[in-house]
C-alpha cells in the first residue's frame, strides 16, 4: 500500500460507510430486498475496479450512486426482456414491504411511491430523502439540471394525486401521522 | 391570511414537506437495516485480490 499524495482518505476505506445508503437507494429502485442486495454487490465490484477513475475530494456517494443506477438500468432492461414483462406487472407485485407499527399512512405512501416510474422514484429519493442538490442529482442521473427539476415536480405532483385517489379516511390518517413530524420539525 | 392563493401555496409547501418526511422515513427505514455479512466478505475478497495483484506486479519487476 502506497501513501496517498494528498490528505483525502482512500475511497476503499470509505466505501463501507456508504453501504447503508447504497442499499436504501437500491431498495427504492428494485423494491425487492434480494434484488437490491444483488444490485449493491454488482455496483461495489464495479466501483472497486474503477476507483482509479474516482476524483479524490469529490462526492463519493454521488459517484457510487451513479454506478449503482447505471448497473440497475442495464440489468433491469435485460431482465425485462427475459421475463417479458413489458408493462411492469411483476415489478408492481414485488413492491410491498409490511408497514411498521400502526403506520397506516406509511403503507399508503409506499404503495403510491411504488406506482411512480423508476425515474420519478430515483429523483425523489436523491433530492427529497438523500438531500442531493439538483446539480448532484443531475450528475448522478446523467441528465440536465432542468430535467431533474421538472421530473421532481412531476413526481411530487403524481405522488400527491395517487395518495388522494385513495379513500378520504386514509388520507386523513396520512395527514395526522405526518403532522406530528412536521410540527416537531418546525418547532425545533 | 388575506387571499386564497396564499393558503394554496401554504398547502402545496405543506404537501411537499409531508412527501419529503415520508420519503426520508422510507429511506431511513431501508438504510437502518443491518448490513448483511456478504458485504464484509465481498470487501475482504476485493482487498485480498488487490494485494495479490500488487505482489504479483512486485515480483514481475524484480
Amino acid at each position: 500500500m502506497t501513501v496517498e499524495k494528498d490528505a483525502h482518505p482512500d475511497p476503499r476505506d470509505e466505501l463501507v460507510s456508504h453501504l447503508p445508503a447504497m442499499r436504501a437507494f437500491a431498495m427504492s429502485l428494485t423494491r425487492n430486498a434480494a434484488a437490491a442486495d444483488d444490485l449493491v454487490q454488482d455496483a461495489v465490484v464495479k466501483a472497486w475496479g474503477n476507483f482509479d477513475k474516482f476524483q479524490a475530494g469529490t462526492n463519493l456517494r454521488a459517484w457510487l450512486f451513479t454506478i449503482l443506477r447505471n448497473t440497475y438500468y442495464s440489468l433491469y432492461r435485460k431482465r425485462r426482456r427475459e421475463v417479458e414483462d413489458p408493462d411492469g406487472k411483476m415489478a408492481g407485485k414485488m413492491s410491498e414491504k409490511p408497514a411498521h407499527d400502526g403506520h397506516l399512512a406509511m403503507s399508503d405512501f409506499r404503495t403510491a411511491f411504488a406506482k411512480l416510474t423508476d425515474e420519478q422514484r430515483e429523483v425523489l429519493i436523491l433530492i427529497g430523502a438523500e438531500g442531493f442538490s439538483y446539480e448532484e442529482a443531475a450528475v448522478t442521473c446523467g441528465c440536465a439540471v432542468g430535467t431533474v427539476k421538472s421530473r421532481t415536480n412531476r413526481a411530487r405532483k403524481r405522488l400527491a394525486e395517487l395518495m388522494q385517489l385513495d379513500d378520504g379516511d386514509q388520507l386523513e390518517l396520512t395527514d395526522s401521522a405526518t403532522m406530528a413530524v412536521v410540527t416537531a420539525t418546525s418547532s425545533g | 391570511m388575506t387571499a386564497g392563493s396564499m393558503t394554496q401555496k401554504n398547502s402545496k409547501d405543506n404537501l411537499d414537506r409531508q412527501i419529503d418526511e415520508n420519503l426520508r422515513r422510507v429511506y431511513s427505514d431501508a438504510a437502518g437495516d443491518p448490513i448483511p455479512d456478504r458485504f464484509a466478505k465481498l470487501l475482504a475478497q476485493l482487498r485480498e485480490s488487490d494485494e495479490q495483484n500488487a505482489s504479483k506486479a512486485e515480483k514481475g519487476k524484480s
